[in-house]
């Protein structure tokens, strides 16, 4: 294994160098870097063009231009890394450090929501085949893929931040808002279900109802702009988790894993008490981090503790329930801040940057401004992505779920559950890791349109900028690391296999 | 920052093709749109007609937070008169740091920043021009704002790396400023004063400059010079004025670097950057890649700033609208396109719209070196005739700009109302204004030329309107009998491009006036740099020089009138139309003033006040 991923390592670095010479010498020959020079009137434009020519190295020939770039790149092996400077003076290596962290920011919640999302959609939509909810994913998956992301961005932003900010200063749900959510879930919490005709109807109707009042009595309560969530809503939705995630995964027969579920959800509810103090004002991200592995390695423990002859599952759904459960304490935690941001920004949902400028507010605050800053570009990118997962896990569950071993498991008497979840999806997921690694690493360099329409300064404001004045510095940071990306997610996704599919191992 | 003879390269260095492509690409929406007269103002309140700054009452800052974005491109230092850092987007912000001697007014008028100081011609010929400083200006550090400074200023114009005056202008300068080494050509002495920390200074002109107002205006504190130097004050004037390269080196040094941030998000130390105007950097102000805040300046002796805090945010262009309707940002410019203005209407009355025309201009250009109309002057006037250049402001610009007229000069703009109505009295006498078919054709055959002469009409494409224009003019001249040919091009203003090699009859482009008065001299007289058509002709030459050597306004009028009368007689080309700005604001400010002036609409930004 150590060998197999040398060898790969040695020659997608021969391919990162023979790419890096070939897109400098296109990025030099993509326009003329004086062109703004030329056409200006200044007295003193020769003197202006001849010092560009020489800050720039234009004179030079292409190979010692880039030799200089190289000589510098290869100056972060030593510890003296010189990425160059743009045509502005401004350092490239700090620039691409900002503009990575800003675009990793953006993309990480995008992609896993994505990977979540359209793996779910793909999967409920292949075991449900010709359905109404297979017909409605595939045209929504249709339409996301040919979304123009420009016309897409400021329908959001109509929509998600103008109109929702407008709607927000009331925080008051009419009637007919309330029942139009009501419909929508319901239709699709009954397609999702499945089954006969009537009981399709009775979910249905059931969901709405459910939905209409819960909407109703939190528009009485003014929950939108006062909402709450309370310690007994905590508890009772990490239970839910427990229960739903020991379902689908383990099957609620398996006694152990339920307890062990059960009780991770009872102890990270007890933790939110005795941690109180660092949650609610902690000092620095590190504090929540470490809090979060503190909460993983507990979950494990218990898992562990109850396991017995499960207990590499129990360990697995205990770790599950642990996360969720920390997801809703922070959830909790942000709604009891949210009438306090509402009174710092009475206009939540901005339609440019990455956060306010100068915010005053305190850890959870300022969380949650960039939070919403997130949400917009996030639903972008994620119904991107959802489109082609869903597809493609869809057609790879197909023809997995009609495979010959799945039809024994079947026959010899497993749940449906067992047979998809063990024998079916882990197979399914072999050629989805492909398609993630490598959606990951285009995103990274991909998200151009997305970060300039929401005013995120990216790495593709950077690259585009770089491109537009002729700059090679800042493309080729660009290239560095999209490219280094690439290749690593690429062998990730090698390792992947691996461990999916044990004969890639022999 | 400054406002002076590479001004007109503002436009240029910021904008990129823009200069000579109009407005309607996205690259092009920072343009130094402007106007004097409003188009548009829904508020109903009454516009000054001070085209100066006019007391608006103010006497405390309040507190509060006005947001504005110039586009995506980041803050590149304190010193924005680097070749590097000289754009519109640095000048946006750097311009509100630093108070100087003059600026512009919203037609273009130079105007004397009475708080900080003022200057006059003490004599005309041979040219001295005495500038007195406000006692009371101070930087934000507490130093006094003295002579000192102005001789720093002139020093970064004027020394070679040689340790010497500038000779010719042609030297390689020690200071690596953006405006070159003019100054010291034209003022070899420096500025001259009692001592360094005296108020008054005198400029003796070696000869006469007719651009002698925007020569001299803000200043980089001396005193941090000196100290970066590791000398005092005393000494960094006196290595000046002996030109003792052990001080100077490293004093230009620092000037040359030191006041970059080329880390972006990082703010240099505050005791470096002291400031002269009424905004200063706010500390912890500059997010990377997000916003900077200004804050009030509070040694600011003058008026003090409405608002206490001022915020760029870096965002692109096209997101603008939508930004300023959901509170975002409070003061834009959009890109003036058709589109932009029922989109800006849509919004509602929260907003509030104002248009009119810049100081970018639009026209088409003879060859004269080569082809169909050098030294023909029938086939010209042919052209000229059949050119719908009504058509082409009712149909492209007056849905932007209601108040859009056809341009009939070069060197006045209509809404410099007084100067223009007397100009084009004398120079034109509107046979052009309608489209003539019949002169057009007589013309035509008077010139001797063949049914189905080619005419490229190159331009630097893409650019929808341009090619709007094109058409336009097309399908009226080939009626006459000219086959015109749309030879829009990328690369058509680039080395080795159409207008280099000589492939074009007509060149469609702008020119954006720089408020100079002597610019156009480089467009119109024999062999200059920016005449691209080879146009000659002695009347123009001359009066150019006249008017060049002189500091006489009345004089100035007057060859004015020759030249433009010339330039329509031998038909030099035929302006079409002062290109149209749109800026908009969050109807709850108060004192946003449109500006024809290159500075954009932040140049009184010290004044915008929200209502209360």
């Amino acid at each position: 294994m150590l060998k197999f991923i040398l060898r790969r390592l040695g020659i997608s670095f021969l391919v990162l160098w023979a790419a890096s010479l070939l897109m400098y010498v296109l990025t030099i020959n993509a326009g003329d870097p004086l062109a703004d020079l030329r056409e200006s009137n200044a007295e003193n434009r020769d003197q202006l063009m001849a010092l560009r020519v020489d800050q720039m190295g234009l004179d030079l020939p292409w190979y010692e231009r880039y030799w200089d770039w190289l000589t510098g790149v290869a100056g972060c092996f030593t510890g003296s890394c010189d990425l160059g400077t743009t045509v502005n003076g401004a350092n490239v290596l700090d620039l691409t450090a900002q503009s990575a962290s800003s675009t990793l920011r953006l993309v990480t919640a995008a992609t896993l929501l994505a990977i979540v999302v359209g793996i779910a959609a793909g999967i409920i939509s292949a075991i449900r085949q010709y359905s109404g909810f297979d017909y409605s994913v595939t045209f929504l998956a249709f339409l996301f893929f040919s979304l123009p992301v420009f016309w897409a961005a400021v329908l959001l932003k109509e929509y998600g931040a103008i109109r929702f900010n407008d709607w927000i200063a009331s925080g008051d749900m009419e009637p007919p808002m309330i029942l139009g959510i009501a419909l929508v879930v319901g239709v699709v919490i009954a397609a999702v279900v499945g089954g006969t005709w009537r009981r399709k109807i009775y979910t249905g109707a059931g969901t709405f109802a459910f939905v209409a009042v819960v909407l109703w009595v939190l528009n009485i309560l003014d929950w939108y702009r006062n909402p709450f969530f309370g310690t007994a809503m905590v508890l009772l939705s990490s239970l839910g988790a427990a229960v739903l995630v020991t379902a689908i995964i383990a099957g609620l027969g398996n006694r152990r894993v339920l307890y062990a579920a059960l009780t991770t959800a009872v102890v990270g509810t007890i933790s939110y008490f005795v941690f109180a103090g660092p949650l609610l004002e902690p000092s620095s991200w590190w504090v929540l981090i470490g809090l979060f592995v503190l909460a993983v390695l507990v979950s494990v423990g218990i898992g562990a503790a109850w396991g017995g002859y499960a207990r590499k599952q129990a360990m697995l759904i205990s770790a599950i329930t642990g996360v969720l459960t920390s997801l809703t304490i922070v959830f909790d935690i942000l709604v009891g801040h949210w009438a306090g941001f509402l009174e710092l920004k009475s206009r939540p949902i901005s339609t440019i940057g990455s956060e306010t400028p100068n915010f005053t507010g305190d850890f959870w605050e300022s969380v949650l401004d960039s939070g919403m800053q997130l949400i917009l570009p996030t639903i972008v990118l994620t119904l991107i992505s959802v489109a082609s997962y869903s597809r493609y896990t869809r057609s790879s569950m197909l023809e997995v779920m009609n495979q010959d071993y799945v039809r024994t498991a079947r026959s010899k008497g497993l749940s449906e559950r067992a047979v998809i979840t063990k024998h079916a999806f882990r197979n399914a997921l072999i050629p989805i890791t492909t398609i993630v690694a490598f959606d990951f690493a285009g995103l990274i360099g991909g998200a151009v349109i997305t970060e300039s329409v929401f005013g995120w300064k990216g790495m593709g404001a950077m690259f585009r900028e770089g491109l537009d004045r002729v700059d090679p510095d800042p493309v080729m940071a660009f290239f560095l690391v999209t490219g280094t990306a690439a290749i690593l997610m690429n062998m990730l996704a090698d390792i992947a296999y691996a461990y999916l599919d044990p004969r890639i191992r022999r | 920052m400054k406002i002076r003879r590479a001004s007109a390269a503002v436009a240029a260095v910021a904008t990129g093709a823009l200069l000579l492509s109009a407005c309607s690409s996205p690259a092009s929406e920072n343009e130094p749109e402007s106007e004097e007269t409003m188009a548009e103002e829904t508020e109903g309140s009454a516009e000054p007609t001070d085209s100066c700054k006019v007391d608006t009452g103010v006497t405390e800052t309040a507190d509060g937070n006005i947001s504005y974005s110039a586009g995506e491109v980041q803050w590149a230092g304190y010193n924005g008169n680097l070749p590097d850092t000289y754009s519109t987007y640095n000048s946006v912000i750097n311009d509100r740091m630093f108070s100087g001697f003059m600026y512009f007014g919203t037609d273009g008028t130079i105007c004397q920043d009475e708080e900080f100081g003022s200057f006059e011609a003490v004599s005309e010929d041979p040219l001295q021009v005495q500038y007195t400083i406000s006692d009371d200006a101070v930087w934000s550090d507490g130093t006094p704002i003295t002579y000192a400074d102005y001789l720093l200023d002139w020093a970064t114009q004027a020394v070679t790396t040689d340790g010497t005056i500038s000779e010719d202008a042609s030297e390689t300068p020690l200071f690596n400023s953006v405006s070159g080494l003019t100054l010291g050509d034209y003022v070899p002495e420096g500025p001259q004063a009692d001592s360094a920390d005296a108020k008054t200074f005198q400029y003796d002109y070696e000869r006469v400059y007719a651009d002698w107002q925007l020569m001299v205006t803000s200043a980089f504190p001396a005193h941090v010079v000196a100290d970066q130097a590791g000398v005092s004050l005393e000494e960094l004037v006196t290595a000046i004025e002996e030109l003792d390269m052990s001080v100077l080196e490293p004093a230009a040094e620092f000037w040359n670097t030191g006041w970059l941030s080329s880390t972006p998000g990082e703010l240099p130390d505050p005791s470096i950057v002291p400031v002269s105007g009424q905004y200063t950097l706010k500390e912890d102000g500059w997010v990377a890649g997000q916003s900077l805040t200004l804050t009030a300046n509070e040694e600011f002796w003058g008026t003090p700033p409405a608002t206490k805090e001022l915020t760029y945010r870096f965002a692109a262009a096209d997101t603008h609208v939508q930004a300023l309707q959901n509170g975002d940002l409070d003061v834009i410019e959009p890109q003036a396109t058709v589109d932009t203005i029922p989109q800006l209407e849509q919004i509602g009355s929260s907003v509030t719209t104002l248009t009119g025309q810049t100081l970018i201009w639009e026209h088409l250009d003879y060859n004269f070196a080569n082809g169909v109309f050098a030294d023909n002057l029938a086939a010209r006037e042919a052209f000229a005739y059949c050119v719908p250049r009504q058509k082409i402001v009712d149909d492209l610009i007056a849905p932007i700009d209601e108040g859009a007229v056809v341009m009939n000069a070069r060197e006045v703009f209509p809404y410099q109302t007084e100067k223009y109505d007397e100009v084009t009295a004398e120079s034109y006498d509107g046979r052009y204004d309608e489209v003539d078919l019949e002169m057009a054709t007589e013309k035509f055959a008077e010139a001797g030329l063949e049914e189905g002469t080619e005419i490229r009409i190159g331009y630097s494409a893409p650019n929808p309107r341009r090619a709007d224009e094109v058409a336009a003019i097309k399908s009226s001249c080939d009626q006459v009998g000219f086959n015109i040919v749309d030879a829009g091009n990328a690369d058509f203003f680039a080395a080795g491009g159409a207008l280099e090699t000589g492939d074009w009859e007509i060149a469609l482009f702008a020119w954006a006036g720089s408020g100079q008065i002597a610019s156009g001299q480089n467009i119109y007289a024999t062999d200059r740099p920016q005449n691209f058509g080879g146009y000659s002709n002695e009347t123009v030459d001359e009066a150019w020089n006249t008017l060049a050597s002189s500091v006489d306004e009345s004089v100035h009028l007057e060859q004015t009138k020759i030249i433009e009368k010339e330039l329509w007689d031998t038909l030099y080309g035929i302006p079409l139309f002062a290109h149209p700005g749109v800026v908009a604001h969050t109807s709850s400010l108060e004192n946003v003033r449109f500006t024809a002036a290159q500075d954009g609409i932040v140049w009184n930004a010290e004044q915008w006040a929200r209502a209360s």
